[in-house]
């Protein structure tokens, strides 16, 4: 089956006053239809820029998407013209962000929003896009749907803006739905709720979902499968379950390893990776983790160790050392 | 939304009282005798006295004490604070001491020119001002860009009575295509609906008269235009620039909206909000009388007017265009906060 | 799983930045702007000139005068007719207009600094004051002082009314009372009730040796008086009462503001600069809260309240230094705008008296000459008046960008 989604060497670099940013390095993967990846790295490790870059959103300048190829349905989005990218946004491939309140333009009402997407890909009238924006919103779960529609976002609380936003990403039944940190703005019951939504549509709707975060325990309930983000590179990715069972690469294992247990001892100290993340503005040469890596050797910093398959499709790891590095799986 | 804008005019009663004293005790603190300017150095000191009580000018100023000693509370009351207050509620302005003509008369004569000047002035500023500000904040960095945010500094840096002199210069004395001063040439005449001159004559079909105003009052309409277009070319660009970045726009353009909908349809109306504000202050401004235009070009508006008395302390001028004025400044700002809150639907639930 | 001792560089080497200070950032940002170059070239220009020539190029306005050389064109060379070289042409008094106008840089430049600094003065701490008491509570020595002067203030009205200096006298003890004793009564009805008849006391019985009815006025002023003092007048109440003053004055337009003041002050380029002064007051006053508010909701506040800091030292050590860029920019944009303003001034007559060389002033002297065909007097002061201000107004402009916190890395 071929993938709906093939990624290939993408590599976005910005160009400021004091550098050049490498922001995405030589990205590769896929996705398949149906499918729920997730996209997890700390802040600056390219997870939104890469997306930002496949429906070429990137301010340019000061971007500039520098290489690479984005395949989705037989077309390979970065060679399109503005014109042409935008029939694909909205309808192909939808994106929704992290702050429901100023991702959501204060001046008009919810309706209108969603009624200007509807409107802008389909063959409707006003009338018929108002109903279907109201079945929308009841879609995701919004009490009073119909009657909600002319109110402005300020009047919505946190989740139910993020509902709406949802709602407005879904409007057009695209192909791939990009979340970006959608829930990373909101309390943790509130995330909960969200996440239930994100599973019930996609059962519902048989949508593939890309989900970015930095929140380890959102994406275990959710995701088929993950991809790894370090510096702008992705160092380990595969099925879930490799993951956090069999974890190869040593960044994740830190970050697994930082997140509190319930059934850790009372008294266990949290490990937390020494150092910080490496200046996009100066990457060493060599993997990028190399500087607070307690399994690096010389090789690790001369080159850049590229992802090898462990498991065909289902793991693959970016780690010179992968082989001796017994998997950490769950206690 | 009806609320909110009751609240607001409220809030601008204390305001206005406030003014209304402030122009009182200003010309009455201003030396010079009123009587004597009238009279002439030498008059005698009983006609001066007789002028004087005429003018009401030899009660106390606000209360007399010594009226209130001897017990007589009527007296007390009658100052010239007082009765210049009674008079105002009962929108009296009196009498020029000059010319004996009362004020309220002069005032309709020579607002409506005030009125049209302003008016055309900031009409152009704004046809000019704000395309400008918007292709700058699309076009950032570019040629275009810096080309005219220099030119509207220069604009805002310019000084009117200069700029109103060299137009003269150009088009009245060398090239002899525009008159150089008042409103209408000799011989003209246009019916007076509105006193607008330019609208008059459209609506009376006097074409010839039309053509006439229009070469009076392009001149100064220009050189009064240059500082508000600037400024408005400036703060268009700006609050677009502002919400350019903001995350809206970025959904807006991951919905497929292409870049011409995203600028009019999302950011304008947001970007609007600190241009409307800027736009109603330079009206104010403009409507409360531009001295310098005026003199320049012969314009017969209030600004010359209320200057003359100024100095000439005309008491009854001063106080009845002073208060116009301040009242038309603190109309526009309302006016602005209302449009605000219009725009802005935050606001108006708060 | 084999483990590997870490190497000898350490692990923070990667992530460190060089360090920049904010100003120095600033600084590097305004000088690569064209514009604010362009800016600040115009400004040194104009202030150098303008010093240069009051101290070293010797200029007496009152001795200028020569019939002869009226109104002539501008000359760069010696002629038979004209024996000197004039630039820019002479005007109606046959005065030489170039070494006017270098001239008259001065006196703007002095128009200016004065002007603008009145206005930052008392703006500048109004707009502190009332930004930090809208947030802060007072001390109590702050109510205090604010009681005591509020008393001052009622018991002058009293005072005038009854001809009495005592009600002054007693009011001002009475509002410091007020201030010392907040905690003295517990119930608002029995505050009310003691000041308000204090207050009628205090003013009512000395008023009775002047008069009965006098004496019935300023009792039911003193009555007033006092229910006010009860109240617990706070931070909050005066800043309001400090910011509607302001609206007031700036529900006049500028010039006409000026304008006045200038009539009442008398004409004069001193006169001129106060009165500009004072326009300008309620803008900084306004600007100064604005930004204090902004800066008063944020954590190193909090943190220095916590830690137990006094109000004075909150006001300069924190809020001040954080204040400073949009005043800055105010500030040099100010600049240009007195500058324009005493030109207007000076272009009605008010300001600089006549012989002195400004070059609102030289305007207004020849225009009237236009007709006749004498540009060169209309223009060249002209000019001057909108480079100087077209220069502070790149470098205001540049000093923005540079400032603006929004771009920082």
């Amino acid at each position: 089956m071929t993938p709906l989604l093939e990624i290939k060497n993408l590599k976005t670099r910005f160009y400021t006053q004091d550098g050049v940013v490498r922001a995405v390095n030589d990205v590769s993967y896929t996705m398949d239809s149906g499918e729920i990846l997730g996209v997890v790295g700390e802040s600056g490790c390219g997870k939104s820029v890469h997306a930002l870059s496949m429906m070429q959103l990137i301010p340019d300048p000061p971007g500039k998407i520098t290489n690479g190829e984005v395949w989705l349905d037989g077309q390979d989005l970065l060679t399109l013209s503005e014109e042409q990218m935008q029939k694909v946004r909205g309808r192909d491939i939808a994106m929704i962000f992290q702050d429901p309140m100023t991702s959501l333009n204060p001046v008009y009402t919810v309706g209108y929003q969603i009624v200007e997407a509807l409107l802008l890909h389909n063959d409707m009238t006003k009338s018929e896009a108002k109903d279907r924006a109201g079945e929308l919103l009841e879609l995701v779960g919004i009490p009073g749907a119909k009657d909600r529609l002319d109110d402005y976002p300020h009047q919505f609380s946190g989740g139910m803006r993020q509902r709406a936003m949802i709602a407005m990403g879904l409007s057009c039944e695209p192909k791939l739905l990009i979340a970006d940190e959608p829930t990373t703005a909101l309390d943790v019951t509130i995330q909960a709720q969200i996440i239930d939504l994100v599973k019930k549509l996609q059962d519902e709707l048989s949508m593939s979902i890309m989900w970015i975060t930095h929140d380890l325990g959102v994406v275990a309930e959710l995701a088929h499968n993950i991809n790894v983000m370090y510096a702008g590179s992705i160092i380990e990715t595969g099925k879930i379950r490799n993951i956090y069972k069999d974890t190869k690469h040593p960044y994740t294992i830190g970050l697994l390893g930082s997140l509190p247990r319930l059934d850790d001892a009372p008294g266990t100290e949290l490990v937390s990776i020494p150092g910080l993340p490496p200046d996009l503005l100066a990457l060493p040469e060599g993997c990028p983790f190399a500087a607070r890596c307690e399994y690096r050797i010389e090789q690790c910093l001369v080159e850049t160790p590229p992802l090898e398959e462990i498991d065909g499709k289902d793991h693959a790891v970016a780690c010179w050392r992968w082989e001796e590095i017994a998997g950490i799986g769950s206690k | 939304m009806t609320r909110y804008i009751i609240r607001r005019i409220i809030s601008v009663i204390p305001t206005l009282i406030g003014v209304t004293f402030v122009i009182f005790m200003f010309q009455r603190l201003i030396p010079g005798d009123p009587a004597i300017a009238m009279l002439g150095e030498h008059a005698t000191d009983e006609s001066i006295e007789r002028i004087r009580e005429q003018l009401g000018l030899n009660r106390p100023l606000f209360l007399d004490r010594d009226a209130l000693a001897d017990g007589d509370m009527n007296a007390f009351f009658d100052s010239q604070y007082i009765n210049y207050m009674g008079r105002l509620s009962r929108l009296d302005l009196g009498d020029s001491i000059h010319r004996r003509i009362p004020v309220l008369e002069t005032l309709k004569l020579r607002f409506p020119a005030t009125v049209e000047l302003s008016l055309l002035s900031i009409i152009i500023a704004v046809m000019i001002g704000v395309p400008v500000g918007i292709l700058s904040a699309s076009r950032r960095n570019s040629l275009i860009d810096s080309v005219s945010m220099v030119a509207s500094l220069v604009g805002v840096s310019m000084p009117i009575f200069w700029l109103g002199l060299m137009e003269i210069m150009l088009f009245a004395v060398i090239l002899k295509w525009l008159p150089a001063g008042a409103r209408l040439s000799t011989g003209f005449e246009i019916e007076g609906i509105t006193n607008l001159y330019l609208i008059d004559s459209l609506i009376t079909g006097n074409w010839a008269g039309f053509k006439d105003s229009l070469s009076h009052i392009i001149m100064p309409a220009v050189a009064l235009a240059t500082i508000p277009m600037g400024i408005i070319a400036r703060m268009t660009r700006s609050s677009m620039l502002d919400v350019l970045q903001e995350d809206y726009i970025r959904t807006a353009r991951a919905k497929g909206l292409g870049g011409r909908l995203v600028l009019y349809r999302h950011a304008l109306k947001n970007a609007a909000l600190p241009v409307v504000t800027i736009i109603g202050l330079q009206a104010g401004t403009l409507l409360a009388g531009a001295v310098l235009t005026e003199t320049i070009f012969s314009w017969p508006g209030i600004g010359r007017w209320v200057y003359d008395a100024i100095l000439g302390r005309d008491y009854p001028i001063v106080q009845g265009g002073t208060l116009l004025i301040a009242l038309i400044f603190v109309g526009v700002n309302l006016i602005v906060d209302i449009l605000y809150a219009m725009l802005d639907p935050r606001i108006r639930y708060k | 799983m084999a483990q590997i001792n870490p190497e000898e560089f350490t692990v923070t080497d990667f992530a460190v930045r060089e360090h920049r200070s904010l100003w120095g950032d600033a600084w590097r940002r305004l000088i690569s702007s064209n514009t604010a170059r362009l800016g600040m070239f115009i400004v040194v220009l104009f202030v150098f000139s303008a010093t240069f020539s009051h101290y070293f190029w010797e200029y007496e306005p009152k001795k200028d005068l020569d019939y002869s050389l009226k109104l002539k064109a501008p000359n760069l060379v010696v002629t038979e007719e004209i024996p000197s070289i004039h630039p820019f042409g002479t005007d109606k008094l046959g005065r030489d207009i170039f070494r006017r106008v270098v001239h008259g840089g001065w006196n703007s430049l002095r128009v200016g600094i004065v002007a603008v600094g009145i206005s930052l003065f008392f703006g500048g701490i109004i707009g502190l004051l009332t930004g930090f008491y809208e947030t802060f509570t007072m001390t109590t020595i702050e109510r205090i002082v604010l009681f005591g002067i509020t008393g001052l203030l009622f018991g002058m009205l009293s005072s005038w009314i009854a001809n009495q200096i005592i009600q002054l006298v007693m009011f001002t003890i009475l509002g410091l009372a007020a201030g010392i004793f907040v905690e003295f009564l517990p119930s608002k009805m029995q505050r009310a009730l003691f000041f308000g008849v204090f207050g009628m006391a205090v003013s009512g019985i000395p008023a009775l040796f002047v008069g009965p009815t006098v004496a019935l006025i300023c009792g039911i002023l003193g009555l007033m008086s006092g229910l006010m003092l009860s109240l617990a007048l706070d931070g909050r109440f005066f800043s309001n009462v400090m910011m509607r003053i302001m609206d007031m004055i700036l529900s006049f337009p500028g010039y006409l503001l000026a304008i006045a003041i200038v009539a009442f002050l008398g004409p004069g380029l001193g006169k001129g600069m106060i009165a500009i002064g004072v326009v300008g007051i309620p803008v900084y006053a306004r600007l100064t809260r604005s930004a204090v508010l902004s800066v008063v909701n944020k954590e190193y506040i909090l943190a220095a309240q916590s830690v137990g800091e006094s109000h004075g030292r909150i006001i300069f050590r924190h809020i001040t230094p954080n204040i400073l860029s949009p005043i800055i920019v105010q500030t040099t944009m100010g600049l240009a705008n007195a500058i324009l303003s005493a030109a207007a001034l000076g272009f009605l007559g008010l300001g600089a008296i006549p012989p002195e060389p400004e070059w609102g002033a030289m305007l207004g002297d020849s225009y009237r000459y236009l007709t006749s065909g004498a540009w060169w007097a209309v223009l060249y002061p002209g000019l001057a008046i909108m480079l100087s201000v077209l220069g502070f107004n790149l470098l205001g402009d540049g000093l923005r960008d540079a400032l603006d916190p929004k771009l920082r890395t």
